[in-house]
This record gives structure tokens, C-alpha cells and sequence, in this order.
């Protein structure tokens, strides 16, 4: 079952791509997706629609799994920051 | 500084041309720049042409006696007081009517002069009780200040004539009253009324000798179309427009100049003290963005600053079931401390957030948005700008590269089409209201594209608007019909858009908008506008020499928010109306800082100045100075933080004066989101909605307790002064300081002017800011940086921060939000005139003589087809919520629309907005909302709630203010 957090977050995705359809065919329209999502998702964000791709495809349209391989695709490439000041405190 | 329309603005500017704010120098400033030379009293002087011989004078340094006459009113030539000799002419004209001319040798003493004079003050003064001694003017009254100079000595007509010394008082306005006896009718009041406010409300009534000062129809104040705005009360010589707060306390004996905590106008005041009592705010001429004008809120509405339902000390509870303790700062800061540590070594790094406040300074709001990054260790920030102009700034960025308005206010008086979308100026923004319908008078365009008939429609003397009254959330349908008319009619600059704007995206641009699909006929079925009237709205917007589109939340507030924001910079760059006086992109700001509190970093993805979090240069910087990595992740939004905070991952937040649990759509969704927190610690000045559900109450300060800066919708930098002290001790900033060391991280300011070095010192757009220069120049409009050490009052004059301007496609579509069987009705919302937004200050002052409560406006025909009368109480739902609001027959709107307000917590306009929101940034669609309304007799389930919630909130609060006012006592003596 898809939690309601995600499903705001499919919802989001879905509106976020309706409104960039204009830009042309499908890869472009979703490399433009995939880089909305990099540069306002915060990481949690990304984290879940990707875990929901992996594990609930079907939930999602084909066009949005096509920005979430994106975004997964570039996550990859990049690892976590560590964060001294909290790390440490813990 | 640049000259605008108004070289006075200049003049007005102290420290540049010696003219002094605080004088008067009788009649305006001329615009002409042909100068003229003149000689007064055998002084020379030159002027510009136009110039009135008393303004002249008094640049000379020589004042002749004066009192229907007012630098910031058209001279009228009433009182013969200024009456001058000037050689060669004829008589003693009035020298506030006569222009200078070249060569005029003028003089002001003869003993002719002195003698007429002194009839004339013996007239006026015949007719005027002699009570100075007990009127609350002694000390600072024109009248008796000119009775002083022309040498007044006996009064021989008696006082047993006929007078006007019985005349009765009129107190019925909550701020002032209307003294009628002591009228010297100069009319300076209704010349204020009419040029500088623009309502129109007082009139002369009656003749000679009967002539007297009316409201409207003879009513009393408060029934008349007076909105309040005191600009009669500054104009009056006498005391018969008087503050009631000087009738009570007698003149202040003190000032100090800050700006206005209220509205994104940022109107400078002169805050008029006695010791630490504030006595009045009298509007600062010297101020850049209100040139000495007001509105009710700022002029009037500060009583709540010394209210009883301050908190006035730190208090903690462990779970919002418990009552409040009143404990010591530290003891309130190490708990705030160990909880969020806590939570974080339980929950992880990103459990935690901030939201910093667009009430608060740029210094308060820098500090708390670096607490979250440096001190959290995380990015989640965000601001009341999500709920905002979140489109704004994101649909700026992308096509002018800079995510704020263009323009100066000022600006629009260069202006010869004004096109207002989805913005309430005069009830909203009532300062530039006001200067906006001065130009109207001045024959200026109007197109207003609103499903409400705004009043600004109906400026008296104005003309007559074209008004599009759009289906709500059809915006970009109408904004991309009128550039499709701009296009295929051939009213394109092409010369601004080849050297100004990117080829490439203006031809997809231009391609896309030209399709047939997007004609105002296509359109038509979709917004409700006729064609035709699309069509001439377009032509009279480009065909104008300079056009101006001022838009507001009318514009944001929608699942296109951002869109229509593109949209409008489209328009603007096709005609050409970008980077010139008169033209531009102006979005009017909500609250006084919410300029200041996007450029200060607020939100997730960007650091101070717009600076994406994901850039490693930019990170660099941030994190020489800060000495702590920086997440390079954007954080949760605030919708995001309560979507998380209700799955369970979100686990405390600290809010700084922001009500999100009453400004927010969708209450209750807001409100689980806030009782699963497990730490809410709040910073306010009240135990506001959010405050009932927090764990940590930090007592906030208001802007008369605090130095600093707020930045208005013109990205002008004004400053804040300090002129009492903090009720708790501690400014904003402070408390944010001591809660960041208490966590660990160190913060170490001594002054606020500290803070703005270090913004300045990672801020590109601000590196020429400093409080010296602030203080010198009066205020700044950023940037200011090398390029632009003073300022910046047009921005994009030569090139955009992204070169050239982008032209972006802006596809309509249709919201998910639609007017259904079950739901036929759209609910749009907006605010009025007397309360500011959640309303938490202005209903504890008498503003709330003028809204009580929030109502529901309808069309009639909605309510006949409902049986719904004027005054019936209204159910209101929405596939959210539901409740109930009085019922207000309105032809503003049309049929199928209804409008209400969210001044007052308890009516729950957001119980029934959904959390549909803008695709680009989140904002949510409070503009529209599909609902049904019926009438009921009883309060919704949610009211009722609110009510025992409230009830028990206050209980447990109760003892803790108890304990406050002891200990809060103890310490003042
Ligand atoms: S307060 Fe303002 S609106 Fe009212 S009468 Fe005076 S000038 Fe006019
Ligand atoms: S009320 Fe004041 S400003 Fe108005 S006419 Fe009388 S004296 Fe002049
Ligand atoms: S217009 Fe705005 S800034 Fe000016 S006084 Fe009114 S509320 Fe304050
Ligand atoms: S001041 Fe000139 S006539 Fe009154």
C-alpha cells in the first residue's frame, strides 16, 4: 500500500510533468522533470519516489518513472553529505 | 540615487540636498527642469520653473506665515495669510498660487503686509475658543504658531457674535476625533483626502460664514467612506482632527523613525514617544516608499504592542495536554536544546526544521534560516512565502533572472496603462493604492483582471477601467490570450525583444502563443471574458508608452501559480516594458518582510541571495564563514514538513512568528501534522494558533522593540528602530543567537548592523549594504554591490542577471479543483483594508471596530437560488472541511463565486481550502476551491472543536500569565 505522503508526492510529480509537456518528446520533457525534482526535492523526496518506483511501479505513470530512473540515475552518481556538528552529537 | 518623476523625492533625501523632511515647505515640489532666479527679501534664490513663490521663499530660508497651504498639497489660496508684495505687479497676491517668474523681487515684511496679516489671524481667531491652554494641540498647533508670528495682540470683534464654539465633537472614529469648533476650514483636510489618500470622503459644506467640514453625507466619521488613513488628522493646523491618543496623553516629547511592521508597502513612520510610552505614528515624509502617507493598520493600529495577552516570559510544557511554566531563558533554551538534540539522535539529521518569519527583520530571518543549515545540520527551512510568492520568485527567476519586482512605487507615476492582476491595491497595499489612483486621476489606463470588481475600479475621477472578471483559476488561459492579441495584431517591441531577448526561446515562445488555441475567442468558453473585451485590453496594455502589471496573490495562489507568473513576464517583454520608468513586473508583497525574508535565504533550496544549495562555489563561501558543511540537498517545504510530520519522520520545528496553524490551507491536515510533532517550539508575541500545540513558548518582540531591517515589495531597504525596550529582554535575533549556542553552534552578534555585514559579505546582490550607508542614504534598493553603490531603483535597465530575457511557455491548464454538482460554487479568498492577514494584532486593536468577523460574500442570485438572505448563517464545505460564516449579499463577484476573508481564526476559512498547490513550488490554490453552501443554524463540528480547544489552550495557559505578570512586575521595580 502507497502511504499518503507518497502519494502527494506521485500527485506532485503527475502535475510537475503536465506542466512541462510543452518542452517536447518524452525524454525531454522528463530530463526537465528529473531536474525540477534534483533542484527542489529534498532528499527524503527523492528517496520515496524512488523506493516507490522500485517497488510499486505500477503506481506510476510512464513518464514518471522515467524521471524518477533519472533521478535515481544521478543520486547514484552522488553520495550523502556528512554533517559534522549533528553527526557528531549523536 | 536616481531622480524619478518627483525631484521633492530627492529633496526629500536629507542628506542630499539639505531639505529637511520635517519642514514644510508649503506647496509641492515643480518637476520642471528649466530653472528660474528670483530674489526674496533682496536673498537670491534659484528654483525650477513652477516653483510657488512661498515654496521659493521658504528654500530661502525665509518663512512667510501660512495655513491652507501644505507641501504635500496643490496650493488652494484660501487664508491670504501669504499674501506677498512683488515688484511691478499689482496688490498682494498670494504667494502660495503665484508661480515664480524671472527676475520677481518679492516681499514678505511690510507694515501693510503685518497689519493684513494680523486681520486676518484676528478673524480666524474670533471664531475659535481660546482655550490653548487645555487643547491637546498646545505645543504643536499651526494656528497658534502663525497667531505667534504675524504678532496677534487683542482680538477686538469679542466671542459674542455669531460662532462655531458649540459645534459638537464627533468621536465616533476609533483613533481620532473631529473637533468642529476649532475649524479654521483652510480645507487643508479634504484636499488631503482627496489628492493624497484619494477616497474622496470630506467635503466644504455650505457657504461663507456656514461653512463647515463634512463627512460624506454629514455623517459621522465612522458611517462615512473615511477608511481611516489619518492623512485629514496630519493636515489639520489646528486640533480639530486629533489623535485620541494625544487628547489622552498630551504631545510626545520625542521621535524616532522606523518602518511599518505591516504590509509590504513599508511606509517610513516617525514613532512619537513620551519617555517609553508611544504616543502616536505620524508618517515620515522622508520615507522613500509613503512620501509622508499612511493607512489605518500602520497609522493607527499599534495598541496591541502593550496588550495584556503578551507573552512576556519563556515557558515550557512537556506535552500540549499540560499547563504552561514560566521558567528562566536558559532554563527554556537548554530544554529547547536537549529536545531537538534528542530528536535528532533518535530520528536522524533531517527530523528537525525551521520556518523563519516575514514579520521579522532580514538580520532575524538570516539568522534563523542559518540556525537550520548550520546549527540543524540540515536544509529544512522555509518561510510564509510558500503560501505566497513562492511563484514569484521562481517565475522571475526564470525568465528575468531576478526573483523580485522591477520597479520603484514611484514608478507608476510614469505609468500610462496600469494593469492590476488578482491584487486588492487599496485594500491590501493602501499606501501605493493611493498613488496608484493619484495617476489614475491623472488619466492613466486601468485594466483589471479579477473575478472580484476591485475598488480601485471605481476611483473617483479616474476613468473607466476595462475590467476582465476571469473565471478563478483560469489565469493563464487570459494572460496567454492577451499575448496571442500582442502578437498576431503586430503590437510586439520587436526592437526590445532582438536586443534584449533570447532568440531561441522567444520564437518556440512566439510559435506556441500565436496558435489559434490560444486566442481570446478560444479562450472565452474557459475564462468567461468576452473576446472582445480581451482584445481591446491587450491593444490599450501594448499600445500604451509605458505599461505596468502589479499583480498579488490572485496571481500565485493557484496550481499555475508560477505559470502566470512566467506569463505576465511574457507580456512584459513583448511590449517592451521592462527596464524603463513606468513599465515592469511588479508583484505586490504581502507582509512587510516577505521580500526581505526570500532574499534572506528562507527557503530550502537556496541560501541568501537566491544561491542554489546545490552549487559547491556557492557552498564554499557559506561555509568559510560559517565554518560548518552545508547540506547540498534542498530541505522539506512546509507542506512537505507536515506531509512528513504526519508519516512520523518529522519530529520537531521551530517557528519564529508565523501562524501556520491558522494561515495554512487545510486546518485540520495542518493541525495533525502540529499534535504529531514531538517538539514545537514557537517565538511570538501571543499564544497565536500554532503556539496551542507547541511545547516551547520563546516570547517574540515587535518591531517598536527591535533594531534591524525590513526590505518592502520595491526591494527597498529600510531601517527598524529600536524606541522601547524588549518586553522579555531579548530581540528576535537574540533569542535565535542564544538558542543556536545553547545547540552548540556558536553565534556571537552584538548588533544587528553586525548581522547585515555578514549578509553582506555572501551576498552578491547586497555587498554594498551597511547600516552607515543606510543611514546616510535613508534606505537602499538592492542590488547594491559595485556596480550600483546606491542602489538599484530599476533593475534590468541594461541587461538581465541571465543576459537576456527568457521567454517561457506557459501552457494552460485547467486546476483539478472544479466547480462540480456537489461542490457547483467557487470559493475564492483575499484580504480587507482593517485586519492584516491572521489578524493576531489587528483584532487586539480597535481595527476591529471596522471587521468583526469574516463573512461570506455571495452573488444574489447564488443566494436566492439557495433561500439565503443578508446576515443568515452559511455552512461551507469543500471535499476538506466545513464551516460556517455569516452571509454577505454581494454583487462584487460573479454568480457562482463567493469570496470570504481569514482574518479571525475562528471562522476556519482554511478548514475548507484544499492542499492543491502550484507545480513548481507548493503554494497552495487558495484562490480556488470548489464548494457548496447551504444555510444551517449551528457552528460546523470543526468550530466547535476550535472552540473547546481553544478554551482549554487558554485554560493552561491561564496560570502561566498569572505567574508572568508577578514576576514580570518584580523585575521592573
Ligand atoms: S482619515 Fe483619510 S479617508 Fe478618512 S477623511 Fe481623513 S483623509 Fe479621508
Ligand atoms: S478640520 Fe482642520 S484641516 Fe480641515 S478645514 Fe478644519 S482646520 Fe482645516
Ligand atoms: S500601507 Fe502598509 S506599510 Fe504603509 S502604513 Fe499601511 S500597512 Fe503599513
Ligand atoms: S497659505 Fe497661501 S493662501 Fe493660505
Amino acid at each position: 500500500m502507497i502511504d499518503q505522503q507518497v502519494n502527494n508526492l506521485i500527485k506532485m510529480l503527475d502535475q510537475i510533468i503536465a506542466n512541462n509537456r510543452h518542452h517536447g518528446d518524452d525524454d525531454k520533457v522528463t530530463d526537465v522533470a528529473a531536474d525540477h525534482l534534483h533542484k527542489f526535492w529534498a532528499r527524503s523526496m527523492k528517496q520515496q519516489v524512488i523506493e516507490c518506483a522500485n517497488e510499486n511501479p505500477e503506481a506510476l505513470s510512464g513518464l514518471s518513472r522515467m524521471t524518477i530512473g533519472k533521478l535515481a540515475g544521478a543520486a547514484d552518481s552522488k553520495e550523502s553529505l556528512p554533517h559534522p556538528q549533528c553527526d557528531e552529537d549523536r | 540615487m536616481l531622480h524619478y518623476y518627483d525631484p521633492s523625492i530627492q529633496s526629500y533625501e536629507p542628506s542630499k540636498s539639505g531639505l529637511n523632511p520635517d519642514f514644510d515647505y508649503g506647496t509641492p515640489a515643480s518637476v520642471s527642469e528649466t530653472l528660474v532666479s528670483i530674489s526674496v527679501d533682496g536673498r537670491a534664490i534659484t528654483v525650477p520653473e513652477g516653483t510657488s513663490v512661498l515654496r521659493a521663499s521658504a528654500l530661502a530660508g525665509i518663512n512667510i506665515p501660512k495655513l491652507c497651504a501644505s507641501d504635500n498639497l496643490e496650493a488652494f489660496g484660501s487664508c491670504r495669510l501669504c499674501a506677498v508684495e512683488i515688484e511691478g505687479r499689482r496688490g498682494y497676491p498670494a504667494s502660495c498660487t503665484t508661480p515664480v517668474a524671472e527676475g520677481m523681487e518679492v516681499t514678505t515684511q511690510t507694515g501693510k503686509l503685518a497689519k493684513m496679516r494680523r486681520n486676518i489671524m484676528e478673524l480666524y481667531i474670533s471664531d475659535h475658543p481660546l482655550d490653548c491652554l487645555t487643547c491637546p494641540a498646545n505645543g504643536n498647533c499651526e494656528l497658534q504658531d502663525v497667531a505667534g508670528a504675524v504678532g496677534l495682540r487683542e482680538v477686538r470683534y469679542g466671542f459674542e457674535g455669531e460662532n462655531h464654539l458649540d459645534a459638537e465633537i464627533d468621536d465616533s472614529n476609533p483613533y481620532f476625533s473631529f473637533d468642529p469648533s476649532k475649524c479654521i476650514v483652510c480645507s487643508r483636510c479634504v484636499r488631503a483626502c482627496e489628492e493624497v489618500q484619494g477616497t474622496f470622503a470630506l467635503t466644504i459644506e455650505g457657504r461663507g460664514f456656514d461653512s463647515k467640514v463634512a463627512a460624506s453625507q454629514n455623517d459621522p466619521f465612522m458611517d462615512s467612506e473615511c477608511v481611516s488613513c489619518g492623512a485629514c488628522v496630519q493636515a489639520c493646523p489646528t486640533s480639530t482632527l486629533m489623535e485620541k491618543s494625544v487628547i489622552d496623553a498630551g504631545q510626545p516629547e520625542h521621535s524616532v523613525v522606523t518602518t511599518c511592521a505591516y504590509c509590504g508597502v513599508g511606509c517610513s513612520f516617525k514613532a512619537e514617544m513620551k519617555g517609553d510610552q508611544l504616543i502616536r505614528m505620524v508618517p515620515y515624509k522622508g520615507g522613500e516608499a509613503n512620501h509622508g502617507h499612511s493607512c489605518v493598520k500602520g497609522r493607527f493600529a499599534f495598541g496591541y504592542a502593550t496588550h495584556d495577552d503578551r507573552i512576556k516570559e519563556p515557558m515550557i510544557r512537556d506535552s500540549i495536554n499540560d499547563p504552561w511554566k514560566v521558567v528562566s531563558w536558559d532554563e527554556a533554551l537548554a530544554f529547547s536544546a536537549k529536545k531537538l538534540k534528542g530528536i535528532q539522535a533518535k530520528y536522524g539529521r533531517e527530523s528537525i526544521g525551521g520556518i523563519t518569519s516575514s514579520r521579522c527583520t532580514n538580520e532575524e530571518t538570516y539568522l534563523v534560516q542559518k540556525l537550520v543549515r548550520a546549527a540543524f545540520g540540515n536544509n529544512n527551512t522555509d518561510t510564509c512565502a510558500r503560501v505566497c510568492h513562492s511563484p514569484t520568485g521562481y517565475g522571475l527567476k526564470t525568465t528575468l533572472g531576478e526573483s523580485a519586482g522591477t520597479q520603484t512605487f514611484d514608478s507608476v507615476m510614469k505609468a500610462d496603462t496600469i494593469m492590476v492582476i488578482g491584487a486588492n491595491p487599496t485594500d491590501a497595499h493602501p499606501v501605493f493604492g493611493s498613488l496608484m489612483r493619484k495617476r489614475l486621476r491623472q488619466g492613466a489606463k486601468l485594466i483589471v483582471i479579477d473575478p472580484r470588481r476591485i475598488d480601485v475600479l471605481n476611483t473617483p475621477h479616474g476613468g473607466e477601467g476595462i475590467h476582465l472578471p476571469l473565471r478563478p483559476g483560469t489565469n493563464v488561459a487570459i494572460v496567454n490570450a492577451l499575448a496571442h492579441v500582442i502578437v498576431t495584431e503586430g503590437l510586439e517591441d520587436q526592437n526590445f525583444i532582438n536586443s534584449r531577448c533570447d532568440t531561441g526561446a522567444y520564437n518556440i515562445w512566439r510559435t506556441f502563443i500565436a496558435e489559434e488555441r490560444n486566442s481570446p475567442e478560444a479562450m472565452e468558453e474557459v475564462t468567461g471574458v468576452s473576446a472582445s473585451k480581451v482584445r481591446e485590453a491587450a491593444r490599450v496594455y501594448a499600445g500604451a508608452g509605458n505599461g505596468a502589471i502589479y499583480y498579488g496573490l490572485g496571481v500565485t495562489e493557484h496550481s499555475q501559480g508560477s505559470t502566470m507568473v512566467m506569463g505576465i513576464a511574457n507580456l512584459a517583454l513583448a511590449t517592451g516594458n521592462i527596464g524603463k520608468e513606468g513599465g515592469g513586473v511588479n508583484p505586490l508583497r504581502g507582509q512587510n518582510n516577505v521580500q526581505g525574508s526570500c532574499d534572506m535565504g528562507s527557503f530550502p533550496h537556496e541560501l541568501p541571495g537566491y544561491q542554489h544549495v546545490n552549487d559547491p562555489k556557492v557552498r564554499e563561501r557559506f561555509q568559510s564563514v560559517w565554518g560548518v558543511p552545508i547540506d547540498d540537498e534542498p530541505g522539506l517545504r512546509i507542506p512537505n514538513m507536515f506531509d512528513a510530520a504526519i508519516a512520523g519522520t518529522f519530529k520537531a520545528m521551530y517557528v519564529q512568528g508565523e501562524d501556520i496553524a491558522q494561515s495554512d490551507p487545510n486546518t485540520q491536515h495542518v493541525e495533525a501534522a502540529l499534535k504529531s510533532l514531538d517538539c514545537l517550539i514557537v517565538q511570538d508575541i501571543f499564544l497565536n494558533e500554532t503556539a496551542k500545540y507547541a511545547h516551547v513558548l520563546l516570547p517574540g518582540s515587535t518591531f517598536l522593540e527591535k533594531n534591524g531591517t525590513f526590505t518592502n515589495a520595491e526591494r527597498r531597504i529600510n531601517r527598524v528602530r529600536k524606541v522601547m525596550e524588549p518586553i522579555a529582554g531579548m530581540e528576535d535575533w537574540q533569542v535565535t543567537m542564544a538558542l543556536s549556542n545553547a545547540l552548540g553552534y556558536p553565534m556571537n552578534y552584538n548588533h544587528p548592523s553586525e548581522i547585515m555585514d555578514e549578509i553582506a559579505s555572501l551576498t552578491p546582490t547586497f555587498t554594498g549594504v551597511d547600516y552607515d550607508k543606510l543611514e546616510q542614504l535613508g534606505s537602499i534598493q538592492w542590488p547594491c554591490n559595485d556596480d550600483n553603490p546606491q542602489g538599484t531603483p530599476t533593475m534590468h535597465e541594461v541587461e538581465f542577471p541571465i543576459g537576456k530575457g527568457r521567454f517561457a511557455v506557459t501552457e494552460y491548464l485547467a486546476t483539478e479543483e472544479r466547480a462540480s454538482r456537489r461542490f457547483p460554487l467557487l470559493l475564492t479568498t483575499g484580504r480587507i483594508l482593517s485586519q492584516y492577514n491572521v489578524g493576531a494584532q489587528t483584532r487586539r486593536t480597535n481595527n476591529s471596530d471596522w471587521h468583526e468577523e469574516d463573512v461570506l460574500e455571495l452573488h444574489p442570485s447564488d443566494a436566492e437560488l439557495r433561500g439565503v438572505s443578508d446576515g443568515d448563517w452559511l455552512g461551507i464545505s469543500s471535499r476538506v472541511g466545513h464551516t460556517v460564516l455569516r452571509a454577505k449579499l454581494s454583487t462584487r463577484m460573479l454568480p457562482g463565486v463567493v469570496y470570504t476573508t481569514f482574518h479571525h481564526p475562528g471562522s476556519g476559512a482554511n478548514v475548507v481550502t484544499t492542499d492543491n498547490s502550484d507545480w513548481a513550488t507548493n503554494c497552495p490554490e487558495y484562490k480556488v476551491t470548489a464548494v457548496q453552501v447551504e444555510k444551517v443554524s449551528q457552528p460546523s463540528d470543526w468550530q466547535r472543536d476550535f472552540v473547546d480547544f481553544d478554551k482549554r489552550q487558554q485554560a493552561l495557559l491561564k496560570p502561566a500569565m498569572g505567574q508572568q505578570e508577578s514576576r514580570h512586575a518584580n523585575t521592573l521595580k
